[in-house]
């Protein structure tokens, strides 16, 4: 085990996973995290504000959506944080070009997680070192080495009825006294490592209960695996849907508690595991301040990031609140953004080792981190 | 080409209309007799019979992406010995065009967007025009007969990396791999280096088109500046300094593209000259002195005079020895070993040292030096040419289609995905982590478990004689006692050896 590790992370157990979600579509940050401080934000929502009555108090300014309340314990506890008009610089307000930019990091080849793990790489990647849970590969990764898009676990091997094959490859593998050969044998460790999981049945820890939508099976396995020490350094998963121009909450609500109740359990199940591992949740940009005559919002601009892990400086909202009158609303009456969002990533892509790495993985840009670990 | 292009598509009965409705990939019968009938694996062949890797296998190694079929028998009879033979089939492919490649041509046909013109490409998708690059760019790789050719195409595809994701690459990569790299890659370094310096791809991939000094107050952009010193020429440890970048980007301030932002829409991936953006100073680059333009040249003057000196800083970055020890260490990296051989790089060097940098003899002194021959099955296959090969050696009929490139993703080696300027990496430690899927290739491969793909190993192992015959053919040599169980035992006798660690050496 402690050779699979060696041989594709180099450090040990003590391998860090960054965990990316993509909220596809354009979360409204501002009706996830409610102002509740800022006047504005109840004469421009007279409809579908968060009633400040039956939110969950972050603090003296903000609360939390009820049906986030599952995220309510993490952020108590002090490992979830959340940072406020958060966003790119991007003000076409497309989902395309929104979501472009912030995956590739700005005008670049490359997502920028792709170009991170490339710019970080110590040597060689392990079979399992990146995996985009889904169908396809998110932009965000593009050009990393080796990623492994995979839906469940069942992926990663060489189908269930090749027993065989695996075993004779072992032999050839092992008779090898070359690089090849070591990685033909982690390889094999991997595969075995994993078709144990799979024969077993999956107990959360802790009591967790992940649900049955497709957010929440990801969560579990990308649990598992973290939980396996197969030297897996990123992971990137979607919830998409937040395009909620027109009965805004029955877009959003749905998602809201998948979201809480899928991250909930993910961080109940890993609990002392969690020291290992920095999730990040962000969406391409939030809405109109606004509400529509549809009970909706429109594309805007600044929204919510969350993050969670233990050494995440939790139990607080970062970020400068801009307030909400007319003059500082950008174009069409949006949030601006205060944070970009790079310097949200960039202080965890240095917690997992890469501070080197950051030119390349944020090309062009100046940073100026957010301080959130401790 | 094109013309060649447009009859094709005249000669059927309302060809469009039909190539659109059932799509290229799958022609109605009435066309299908247009295409040259697939060669097959043909009939009885021999494969190498030696414990280890022979010099005929070795060429095929590196010359080709892989042999196929009776390649092994073929090139044998060239000449008497195996090194001659060898070296005859070197020499062939080293005149890539006295090549017949019409099985190829016709393949990559289908690949309609390839072969339209600069500001055509802006009309299609760019999810379109790079899937029938990375299509194309496998299918010549599997079909061509020209494969030193395609070897090198992939060479400096790499040394001159784009990537397409970024700004209107994505529709001018096209323009770029057809025009610059493909025209070149057995050809001048310095006229290919010419060609990507002026690629409208490359201007937008390493920002040229932003790279401007109206006034001693404007600081040029540098980036492509410094790549095309540490990168494309002289290298990173090759004598440059930080003022050379400089003045390198000063020199080539002011040509651009015009973008599809641009109003009013035309010449749209046309790059241009503005001599407003030119910084026209004296400048000073590895030791030369280049001159300031004279007052008062009019518009046209001034573009000669700044092309004139764009001209000079290529001869000068071209002539440097420095960059024909980086294209030469390249080269025996590629060709050779991962830590390349320091003898051979010296003499491939000076060959294109005192060429000027003429791809094709510098290569046939790689080929000649005993490096070379020494460097048998040493290197890892990176995953785009273990797939090719492994297509070749099954002779599969392939579409070269989208689960191939699937496979290529999961192993990070789609062709034109590669993030920075740098180009994959042709060392084999970032591509350890990819034989998981190597192995699942060789099962799917040999199972018939790929759409588009197609194999026949009962045909093949009859024709080759037995299995024992097929792990020759496979591997390049005799196989183990261990091999051989190994084949028998995994019930997947194919797969395996595909699988195998021999098979993912070169």
């Amino acid at each position: 085990m402690n050779s699979l590790q060696t041989y594709t992370t180099g450090n040990g157990d003590e391998q860090h996973t960054l965990v990316v979600i993509f909220l596809r579509g354009g979360a409204d940050g501002l009706n996830m995290v409610a102002p509740l401080g800022d006047d504005g934000y109840f004469r421009a929502r007279p409809r579908i504000a968060i009633d400040a009555k039956t939110a969950l108090r972050l603090d003296d300014f903000f609360g939390l959506n009820p049906l986030l309340k599952e995220l309510l314990p993490a952020y108590q506890e002090g490992s979830l944080a959340i940072v406020h008009a958060a966003g790119s610089e991007d003000d076409t307000r497309s989902h395309f070009e929104a979501q472009d930019l912030m995956e590739h990091g700005g005008l670049a080849g490359g997502g920028w997680l792709g170009r991170f793990l490339r710019a970080n790489n110590s040597g060689s990647n392990g079979p399992l070192s990146a995996v985009a849970l889904g169908h396809a590969l998110p932009e965000c990764l593009r050009g990393a080495p080796a990623v492994t898009v995979l839906e469940t676990l069942a992926d990663f091997s060489l189908g269930t009825k090749r027993a065989a094959l695996v075993n004779q490859l072992a032999k050839l593998y092992g008779l090898q006294n070359t690089e090849v050969g070591a990685a033909g044998r982690s390889t094999i460790e991997a595969v075995r490592r994993i078709a144990d999981m799979r024969n077993t049945v999956y107990r959360p820890a802790n009591g967790a209960v992940y649900g049955n939508d497709d957010f929440a099976k990801s969560l579990l396995e990308l649990a598992r695996l973290i939980k396996a020490r197969v030297g897996l350094q990123a992971a990137s998963l979607d919830l998409g849907g937040w395009d909620s121009h027109f009965g805004q909450s029955a877009v959003m609500n749905p998602l809201m508690v998948r979201l809480a109740k899928g991250l909930a359990a993910f961080h109940k199940d890993l609990a002392a595991d969690m020291q290992r591992v920095t999730l990040v949740a962000m969406t391409e940009f939030g809405r109109r301040v606004a509400e529509n005559s549809a009970f909706g919002t429109d594309h805007g601009r600044g929204s919510v990031m969350f993050l969670m892990g233990g050494s995440v400086r939790g139990g607080k909202v970062y970020g400068r609140w801009p307030g909400l009158s007319k003059d500082v609303l950008d174009g069409p009456g949006d949030l601006p953004v205060t944070t970009n969002y790079r310097n949200v990533l960039a202080p965890i892509l240095e917690r997992h080792g890469g501070q080197p790495a950051l030119p390349q993985t944020f090309p062009n840009f100046e940073l100026n981190p957010v301080p959130i670990f401790g | 080409m094109h013309l060649k292009r447009r009859k094709f598509i005249e000669t059927t009965a309302s060809g469009v209309a039909l190539l659109a409705a059932a799509g290229c990939d799958q022609l109605p019968r009435a066309l299908q007799s247009l295409l040259p009938p697939q060669a097959g694996i043909g009939g009885p062949f021999r494969p190498p019979a030696a414990d280890q890797i022979d010099p005929l296998v070795h060429v095929l190694n590196h010359a080709t992406f892989g042999a196929r079929p009776g390649d092994y028998e073929r090139i044998s009879k060239l000449a008497k010995e195996p090194r001659a033979a060898a070296m005859a089939f070197l020499e062939q492919q080293l005149a890539p065009a006295t090549l017949e490649d019409r099985v190829a041509e016709y393949a990559a046909r289908r690949f309609e967007t390839m072969g339209e013109p600069l500001g055509e490409l802006f009309e299609y998708q760019p999810k379109l025009l790079h899937e029938e690059l990375m299509r194309a760019t496998l299918m010549r790789a599997v079909l061509s007969e020209r494969q030193l050719f395609e070897v090198m195409v992939q060479f400096w595809s790499d040394h001159f990396n784009i990537d397409p994701s970024k700004g209107e690459c994505k529709w001018l990569k096209v323009a770029d791999d057809r025009d610059v790299i493909r025209p070149h890659a057995l050809g001048k370094f310095p006229e290919m280096l010419r060609a990507s310096l002026l690629s409208p791809a490359m201007l937008w991939y390493l920002d040229g088109r932003v790279n401007r000094r109206r006034n001693s107050s404007e600081k040029p952009n540098e980036n492509y500046a410094r790549e095309l010193l540490e990168l494309h020429t002289v290298g990173v440890h090759g004598g440059y300094t930080q003022e050379d970048v400089m003045e390198v980007a000063r020199c080539l301030t002011g040509w651009t593209v015009r973008s599809k932002e641009n109003k009013p829409y035309f010449g749209i991936g046309k790059v241009e000259f503005k001599p407003d953006l030119h910084d026209f100073g004296a400048k000073r680059l590895l030791g030369y002195v280049l001159p300031a333009a004279p007052e008062g040249l009019n518009r046209e003057l001034r573009e000669n005079f700044a092309t004139a000196q764009l001209t000079r800083v290529l001869e000068i970055v071209t002539t440097h020895p420095a960059t024909a020890t980086h294209i030469a260490t390249k080269l025996c990296r590629h060709f050779m070993a991962d830590a390349p051989p320091e003898g051979a790089v010296k003499a491939v060097a000076e060959t294109f040292r005192h060429t000027a940098g003429d791809i094709t003899p510098t290569l046939r002194t790689l080929f000649t030096t005993d490096e070379f021959w020494a460097a048998r099955g040493n290197k890892f296959k990176r995953p785009f040419t273990f797939v090719a090969s492994a297509l070749r050696a099954v002779f599969a009929e392939t579409d070269a289609g989208m689960p191939l490139v699937r496979y290529l993703e999961r192993m990070g080696h789609a062709p034109f995905t590669y993030p920075t300027p740098d180009g994959f990496p042709d060392v084999a430690a970032p591509w350890l982590g990819t034989l998981l899927w190597r192995w699942n290739f060789a099962v799917a491969i040999s199972e018939n478990e790929l759409k588009g793909t197609k194999v026949n190993l009962k045909t093949l192992r009859e024709r080759v004689g037995g299995d024992e015959a097929l792990a020759c053919h496979l591997l390049g040599r005799r196989p183990t006692g261990e091999e051989m169980q190994a084949y028998h035992e995994s019930g997947l006798g194919v797969a395996l050896l595909l699988a195998s660690p021999a098979f993912q050496m070169c």
